[in-house]
């Protein structure tokens, strides 16, 4: 077929959802009401680890409104059946009110409900639970670890012993807690055994199938609405317990309940990146070419699941090295099980790798970004598959220019402005460009406008604009007329919203779709004596405007209306589908960070200057939004870099530090203008629309140019994150 | 302003829970309502008035998500019991445009896609446009400072600033 006229894909539209957005109208999961809604607040365990006792609920249940208290001795127990589709960490996920067993702090252990808001959350507060607690280990570096996952090519020992130069490194990551804005929420109701929750995730058909597979009902008897996501970040790609028990609560109070967790209550079981050590071992020749590189990786998991997050790729893919180990181990906590967070795995991995990179580039007297150029790789030293498209050549150059990398005095502390050591950074970063079998719909009403569906989500970065544009270009249609809906497990499935999966595969599959109803349409044309496509070969003909015509004969066509019209038809519908082809190539999206920063001399104090973003992430169907993404990815990696940790008192495993104004978040007074620089071009190995996925890999490789940025300016390297003032002075 | 004496709301908790009546104006709206003392603003609009533009993400004044105006001044409704608030005129969110026109703020906010998942959206506008009346736009980095007490997980705090800049250079 002729290709379309690309009018929307690669547009800088502003986003379909804005004006909801800005008016208050964008309906998040605590937004929805049902009639007889009650409300239920959850208690959460004092302790760290060990056994309840006792419970009372009596002065609870005393209060006027109260319900019910749910807890393990009256609420009833669950199927919690298998639900292989979810692809949950191994081992099994937390029961919640089923037994006396304390497993981390702040592990939920009764449920109230009441009529009231205000009188739920004070009867919360007058349950009283008793324990026989233990000492919980919740400290990563005195634990002990599983069975490791390993990786060898080469000799690395060998090659370490004959490098002219070597390098032996330990970093340390802080946990981290994604704090969306938006809290995990959940309204549920019951109606004739059938379960609807409007409940805040990130992936539609997996919040049902796993919420059927807990009830022990048929998936479609669960149906899971949701259209806004305020933030998520990974954190809202599986489902948590208060989704459980809201639903538990529904259908024990016989009457709609909605369940908003607490801030602080986020902080206890509802996943976060998990703290890590990571040891790096590094041998290269004179010039600065790598030889051996050996990774060793301990991260906190929980007890009863094995999180494992892509903490591997990096170290195998980045660079062009003969030898590599690695050997991986989780370390169980008596803690709750960590989930992914933007750039999982990737994000801690290459603020080693890069911060090691980064020692050897000075070792040895190079510019960071030659030493780079000498390990670039032809082939993915992993698998030797070609890459499918890797630009991270044209990246550094284009970077360095914009930036004004160049000429860079190598000296720490080289630069000043009064008190201010000022330093430059720069970090590689990748992420892989997975896509996954997805479905969309599509429907062309007579009037000429069409409603394409498909049960994804949008938890920020544009899904509902994206997927407008692609629909629009590929049916021919002003986005105008284009209505695309998400968040409805009533929907067609595709992958879930995570991963820098959703613009590859969900795109592909609404792109099949319009694709498929547009050569019905004109079909339909060619083959009517009355069109005036009447016997035009179907391949020559475009449709734009919402109007078919012969390419080169633009005078010769009809609209979708009149042929619709006229056809007597009221609709046309379609089915996309995306089926990846698995294509034998290395697939990845790239980003290279350039940082400046200003570190006080006597304060220790670190402010960000400016920053640069190029990326290599094929085609980019918004360029307005993907750079909003890009600087939303930066602030995420400055807060990696300089403030977030969550800190837990290993006495009882006590987060300390459980809210916002002492988990310390970037606002808008940490933040400069920040740049970002998409390279043109699309990569049609990965997904048939072009594009290699953008949300993960800009907050890849933040980190690292930050610290790398603070050694230029202070001396210091400081092999720890968050760095802190404390840890500059 | 319309004075329509509006919905009476049913009292709370059967009557039990200390309660107070309340008269004040929301968008415009005048409102006679018997609260739950324990009631914050932010609950009273959300649970109570169906307006649930104002979003409650700390629900103890860190994030700024569920900031209003009360005569004039921005608030973080979270923390402010809804008693207290007798002949107050409220403004939230959804009460900032004129009709189908849009603030300048908001359309700020769509023109320069200031905002991605939404939550904090509103309470960045709400708080913006209290810092434009406060008159703290003299500069990018002015408008930093007195923005931070909104945090928005996305990080549109770039375009966030540029918003608030543009707008308090046009109105």
């Amino acid at each position: 077929m002729t290709p379309q006229p690309q009018a929307a894909v690669g547009a800088p539209l502003t986003r379909v959802d804005a004006r909801l957005k800005v008016t208050g109208q964008a309906r998040y999961a605590a937004d929805f009401d049902a009639d007889g809604l009650v409300h239920a607040v959850v208690v959460d365990s004092g302790i760290g680890l060990g056994r309840i006792t006792s419970v009372d609920t009596a002065a609870a249940l005393a209060l006027p409104g109260v319900l019910t208290v749910l807890t393990h001795l009256n609420a009833p127990r669950l199927p919690y059946g298998p639900n292989p589709g979810m692809a949950t960490p191994p081992g099994e996920r937390l029961h919640v009110l089923e037994d006396d067993r304390v497993r981390f702090h702040g592990q939920p252990v009764a449920v109230v409900v009441a009529t009231t808001l205000e009188t739920a959350r004070h009867a919360a507060r007058l349950v009283r639970v008793e324990y026989d607690a233990e000492p919980p280990s919740t400290d990563l570096s005195t634990a002990t670890d599983d069975t490791p996952v390993t990786y060898e090519r080469g000799d690395a020992e060998r090659a370490l012993r004959s490098a002219d130069v070597r390098l032996e490194l330990t970093y340390r990551t802080a946990r981290q807690h994604h704090n969306a804005m938006e809290p995990h929420a959940t309204v549920a109701r019951w109606d004739d055994g059938r379960l609807t929750v409007w409940q805040k995730t990130q992936w539609i058909h997996g919040a049902q199938s796993e919420l059927a597979a807990v009830f022990g009902l048929p998936e479609d008897a669960v149906r899971v609405v949701s259209p806004f996501v305020g933030g998520a970040f990974g954190n809202a790609s599986r489902i948590w317990p208060q989704g459980v028990m809201a639903s538990l609560a529904a259908r024990e109070v016989g009457r709609p309940v909605k369940l908003v967790l607490s801030r602080r209550q986020l902080y206890f079981g509802t996943g976060y990146r998990p703290g890590y050590e990571y040891q790096v071992r590094l041998g290269s020749d004179g010039q600065g070419r790598l030889t051996a590189m050996t990774h060793v990786m301990r991260a906190e998991t929980s007890r009863y699941e094995t999180f494992q997050d892509d903490i591997l790729s990096i170290g195998q893919m980045l660079y062009d090295v003969p030898a590599v180990t690695q050997d991986w181990r989780t370390v169980p906590l008596d803690v709750s099980t960590p989930t992914f967070m933007r750039g999982p795995g990737g994000a801690t991995a290459a603020y080693a790798v890069e911060s090691a990179m980064d020692e050897l580039a000075c070792e040895l007297g190079l510019d960071p970004i030659e030493l780079r150029l000498r390990n670039e790789p032809d082939r993915d030293p992993t698998s030797g598959l070609p890459f499918s498209t890797r630009r991270l050549r044209q990246c550094y150059a284009t970077g360095a220019r914009a930036f004004g990398w160049h000429p860079r005095d190598p000296k720490p502390r080289s630069t000043r402005d009064g008190d201010w050591l000022i330093g430059t950074g720069m970090a590689t970063g990748a992420h892989p460009s997975w896509s996954v079998t997805s479905l969309a719909h599509v429907r062309l009403d007579a009037d000429g406008t069409a409603v394409v569906q498909s049960a994804t989500s949008d938890m920020g970065p544009g899904t509902y604009t994206v997927m407008t544009q692609v629909a629009a270009d590929a049916l021919g249609l002003p986005v105008s007329a284009v209505r695309f809906e998400l968040g409805d497990s009533t929907m067609p499935p595709p992958v879930g919203h995570g991963g820098s999966m959703t613009t590859p595969s969900v795109g592909s599959a609404v792109q099949d779709g319009c694709a498929k109803l547009r050569r019905e349409a004109v079909e339909l044309a060619v083959k009517d004596e009355e069109s005036p496509l009447f016997g035009a070969a179907a391949d020559d003909v475009v449709v734009a405007d919402g109007r078919l015509y012969v390419r080169d004969e633009p005078a010769r066509g009809e609209t979708y209306r009149s042929l619709l019209a006229r056809s007597g038809r009221d609709r046309l519908e379609a089915d996309g589908e995306y089926v990846p082809a698995g294509l034998p190539f290395s697939t990845h999206s790239y980003s290279v960070t350039f940082a400046e920063v200003a570190v006080d001399a006597r304060l220790g104090l670190v402010r960000v200057r400016r920053m640069l973003g190029v990326y290599d992430v094929g085609r980019v169907i918004n360029p307005k939004l993907a750079v909003s993404q890009a600087i939303g990815g930066m602030i995420g990696g400055i807060g990696q870099a300089l403030l977030e940790h969550t800190v837990t008192d290993h006495r009882d495993g006590r987060i300390v530090n459980a809210n916002l104004a002492d988990y310390l978040v970037p606002v808008n007074a940490d933040i400069p203008d920040l740049k970002a620089i998409y390279l043109e071009g699309e990569d049609d190995k990965v997904a048939r629309i072009g594009a290699k996925g953008l949300g993960e890999v800009v907050h890849v490789g933040v980190a690292p140019a930050l610290a790398n940025a603070v050694f230029h300016a202070t001396g210091r390297r400081i092999r720890e994150l968050p760095i802190t003032a404390d840890a500059l002075l | 302003m319309t004075t329509e004496s509006a919905s009476r709301i049913p009292p709370p908790a059967e009557e039990t829970a200390p309660s107070s009546d309340v008269t004040l104006t929301v968008n415009g709206k005048l409102h006679s309502l018997r609260v739950d003392n324990r009631t914050s603003l932010l609950d009273l609009l959300r649970e109570h008035l169906g307006l649930t533009g104002s979003k409650t993400g700390c629900n103890a004044g860190a994030c700024g998500a569920c900031t209003v105006l009360v005569d004039g001044r921005r608030v973080n409704s979270c923390l402010t019991l809804a008693v207290r608030l007798e002949g107050a005129e409220v403004t939230t969110v959804e009460g900032l445009a004129d009709g189908d026109e849009l603030h300048p703020l908001q359309q700020a906010f769509i023109d320069l896609d200031a905002a991605q998942c939404g939550f904090c959206t509103p309470g960045q506008i709400m708080s913006g446009v209290g810092c434009i009346r406060e008159g703290h736009t003299g500069s990018g980095e002015e408008i930093r400072e007195w923005m931070s007490g909104n945090i928005c997980r996305c990080g549109c705090y770039v375009n966030i600033v540029r918003a608030v800049g543009q707008t308090a250079g046009r109105i």
